[in-house]
């Protein structure tokens, strides 16, 4: 065991020094570091809406919310367990004070009507005689603001003002300090900008800060920035074996006591290995600046190093495999180009088949406004959908794409894992998220069949690579 | 073959084909433990396919060979084991310490003893002051200096070394020589195949001649280079044109002013009577004589002779 110890160290202080030496790896680092600085210099403004998410917290006085979903859940489902009283806010008016918390973030809304702002609630809830029940107190407190395990609001101090001509009537009335709840921030709408407000990206009017960091996230770490990554990290790496495997440098590493699959198995671990560090601190730079512009510290997006990694050890023993028989580095690094694209293309042919197959699920029912999308301000419900002539799942190229996939690693799969949780800690609601949530998607496959075919690659370079004479 | 104790490398009928190409054709030979081995060939001899057998890297036809007692090629046999291969091409992106320290932690060596012994060969082999170079600024010399540093890591028993001194300047190739002599003085046994044919005269006990796979021939170095019975003189005066004398022939001379003295009728006369004779004539005729040495025979004379020589049948049947 010391001697495997010593070997794969050996080899990882070999590949780690080749991998410095690599000047594109420097310029993609230094391209990425740059990117972050454009993502630091993100400005996040608050949009007014603080009545509007006042108005929904107190219906949950009316309504129970514990079990919805913001972004799933449709005001239909919301209305249906209305209970036939009515809650509403009589007066609201911001508290000057908004310093609930110290976070960059209630700092920049200082001032303004943002999702640190306390407010002065007046709450009037006028019950019908015959069927009104008294609302005590505490369940003000426990219900306004509540939805699904989370807090819009929170109540602070509350006192009840009902007069006793209103008691009579059986109409109650409350003075209270309605205070941001944790959840009040990932759905509040903000406006994004960079380089210090001079270039507004904000994504669509309105759209919650929950849904501009999640598309932040995506772009820095799994989207262009992972890629970028991914791709610089397979070109260098593609040339690795080729060189261990080159007349002169080859006899140096065969006349050591070291077995032959053991240098195919300890060069690709420690090229994994390095990268695994790369990926770690993209991953933790993209958390950390997210969190640091918005204030939103999901630690969802850590699981992109997982996901990115085993992608990465995938196109690894392709290129491991390929870089043997080929001894050819272009060779190596265009056959695994070739094996991401074909991965990449079936994956997306795959998603629309999965796509497909809950359009058809859904045909004919009402479509839902999710409580997202009205806090949002979108009044009204799309149209139900119209069947499909011809889905694409059930077409020749849908049948065979699914086919393929079926023998494919799922890397799709794994993504989805990944934009899944991300979606559920940013709120994030639409035809995506419902996609994921469809069970389409299964992580457990897209790791076995990455894993197994893997393991195919490794061990056709390891039976190669022992029958061939330097 | 009988396997001695003392035989570091035993050879028995090893055979290499590739294709339709016999590399090697059954090849025997032993060297023994302290000696220095040299072995010879033209190009396409085989003499790496036999060095890259031995060392488990290529695997042969048929035969068998051992390696400090164990089936050649193991790793048992390889941890003793240093080799430097012809045209080696080490790492451009390591400094010399830190490609000494992967190929000490792929051979075992624990950290603090690889790093020390490291250290030393760099001192010893004149690379001290280019230590945070990387190798692609080092020049042919220095990095064949590199390569002799990663074979003699690990203090090897046996050391297998292709052109051992391919590069280095004339100082350099004294240092190395000393340097593998001072091997040989601690019992490492060492195997070289060299062209520069002189510097095998100068290290090897014994050398081996191949030829299309073949060893045609084997022995001691001062065996194989014996005297030819002939002398070289050199006269006080200009030198004397070739020129048939009573007690022999006399070649043109060369640039030094060198001429080779063919005694005659050296069946009958013995042949310290011939030079007296030549002696005594030259001093007849008026010329004082500046050199004299009997011509023996080098390597160099011995394979340029044997190169000539066609192959023979017994060479060419497989």
């Amino acid at each position: 065991m010391t001697g495997l110890v010593r070997t794969f160290a050996a080899l990882v202080r070999d590949t780690w020094l080749e991998f410095l030496d690599s000047r594109s790896l420097w310029l993609v680092l230094v391209a990425i570091a740059a990117m972050f600085g454009v993502a630091l210099s993100i400005r996040v403004e608050p949009r007014p809406a603080g009545r509007k998410y006042l108005d929904f917290a107190a219906r949950a006085l009316s309504t129970d919310l514990a079990s919805v979903d913001l972004a799933e859940a449709t005001i239909g489902e919301v209305a249906a367990t209305f209970d036939g009283s009515v809650a509403w806010i009589q007066d609201a008016e911001p508290l000057p004070d908004t310093r609930v918390d110290s976070s960059p973030r209630a700092e920049a809304a200082s001032g303004a009507e943002g999702p640190a702002t306390r407010w002065q609630v007046t709450l009037v809830r006028a019950a019908l005689p015959v069927i009104g029940r008294r609302v005590e107190t505490t369940e003000i407190r426990e219900r306004f603001g509540t939805v699904a395990d989370g807090r819009l609001w929170r109540v602070g101090e509350i006192t009840e003002t009902t007069g006793r001509l209103g008691g009579t009537l059986g109409t109650q009335t409350w003075e209270l300090v309605a205070e941001p709840g944790d959840d009040l921030a990932v759905l509040w709408p903000h406006r994004v900008t960079i380089f210090g407000g001079a270039l507004d990206v904000t994504s669509a009017e309105g759209a919650p800060l929950g849904l501009e960091i999640f598309v932040l996230q995506k772009l820095l770490a799994t989207g262009l920035g992972g890629t970028i990554l991914l791709l610089v990290s397979v070109i260098v790496t593609a040339g690795f074996v080729p060189a261990m495997l080159r007349r002169g440098t080859l006899e140096l590493l065969l006349v050591r006591p070291v077995r032959r699959w053991q240098l195919i198995v300890g060069t690709f671990g420690a090229a994994l290995l390095f990268v695994a560090g790369l990926l770690g601190v993209l991953v933790a730079a993209t958390w950390l600046v997210t969190g640091l512009v918005s204030g939103l510290w999901n630690p969802g997006i850590l699981m992109a190093v997982a996901s990115l990694l085993l992608f990465f050890a995938l196109l690894l023993s392709v290129s491991v495999c390929a870089g043997v028989v080929t001894r050819s580095a272009p060779a190596a690094m265009l056959v695994t180009v070739a094996y991401w694209a074909v991965l990449f293309i079936v994956g997306i042919l795959h998603a629309q088949a999965a796509g497909s197959r809950v359009r058809e699920s859904l045909v004919g029912k009402p479509r839902p406004l999710t409580v997202a999308d009205a806090l949002r301000g979108r009044a009204e419900a799309r149209r139900p959908l119209e069947p499909d002539r011809n889905p694409f799942h059930r077409s020749t190229v849908g049948r065979g794409v699914e086919a393929v996939y079926a023998v494919l690693p799922h890397t799709t799969d794994l993504d989805a894992m990944v934009d899944r949780q991300l979606m559920r800690g940013f709120a994030v609601g639409g035809r995506l998220r419902r996609l994921l949530e469809s069970g389409e998607f299964s992580w457990q496959a897209g790791v076995a069949l990455s894993l197994a075919h893997l393991a195919v690659f490794l061990t056709v370079a390891c039976i190669v690579f022992s029958r061939r004479d330097p | 073959m009988t396997v001695v104790a003392a035989d570091v490398v035993a050879v028995n009928g090893l055979g290499k084909r590739y294709g339709r190409v016999q590399a090697l054709d059954e090849v025997s030979l032993e060297v023994r433990r302290g000696e220095i081995f040299g072995l010879l060939g033209q190009n396409g001899a085989g003499k790496t396919t036999l060095v890259k057998i031995l060392l488990g890297m290529v695997a042969p036809t048929t035969g068998e060979a051992t390696l400090l007692g164990c089936p050649a090629g193991t790793p048992a046999a390889r941890r003793a084991v240093g080799y430097l291969p012809e045209d080696h091409r080490l790492p451009e992106y390591h400094t010399a310490p830190t490609l000494l320290d992967v190929y000490g932690g792929l051979q075992g060596l624990p950290r603090a003893a690889r790093r020390q012994r490291a250290n030393d060969l760099i001192d010893t082999l004149g690379l001290g002051r280019a230590r945070g170079v990387r190798v692609r600024g080092y020049s042919k010399g220095m990095k064949q200096r590199l390569g002799l540093a990663q074979a003699l890591l690990h203090r090897p028993d046996v050391l297998f070394l292709d052109e051992p001194t391919d590069g280095v300047d004339p100082v350099g190739r004294k240092q190395i020589r000393d340097l593998l002599l001072g091997e040989r003085a601690r019992g490492v046994t060492i195997f070289i195949n060299s062209h520069l044919l002189g510097e095998v005269e100068q290290l090897c006990d014994r050398v081996a001649l191949l030829r299309q796979g073949r060893v045609v021939r084997a022995g001691r170095v001062a065996e194989l280079a014996a005297w030819k019975g002939t002398w070289l003189v050199e006269f006080a005066s200009p030198p004397v044109a070739a020129a048939t004398w009573s007690t022999g022939r006399l070649d043109p001379p060369d640039r030094d002013g060198r001429q080779r003295f063919h005694p005659r009728d050296t069946e009958v006369i013995a042949a310290d009577d011939a030079i007296d004779a030549f002696v005594a004539e030259a001093r007849d005729r008026g010329l004082s004589l500046r050199h004299l040495e009997r011509e023996r025979g080098t390597l160099e004379d011995v394979y340029l002779e044997f190169a000539a020589t066609p192959a023979t049948a017994s060479e060419t049947t497989p």
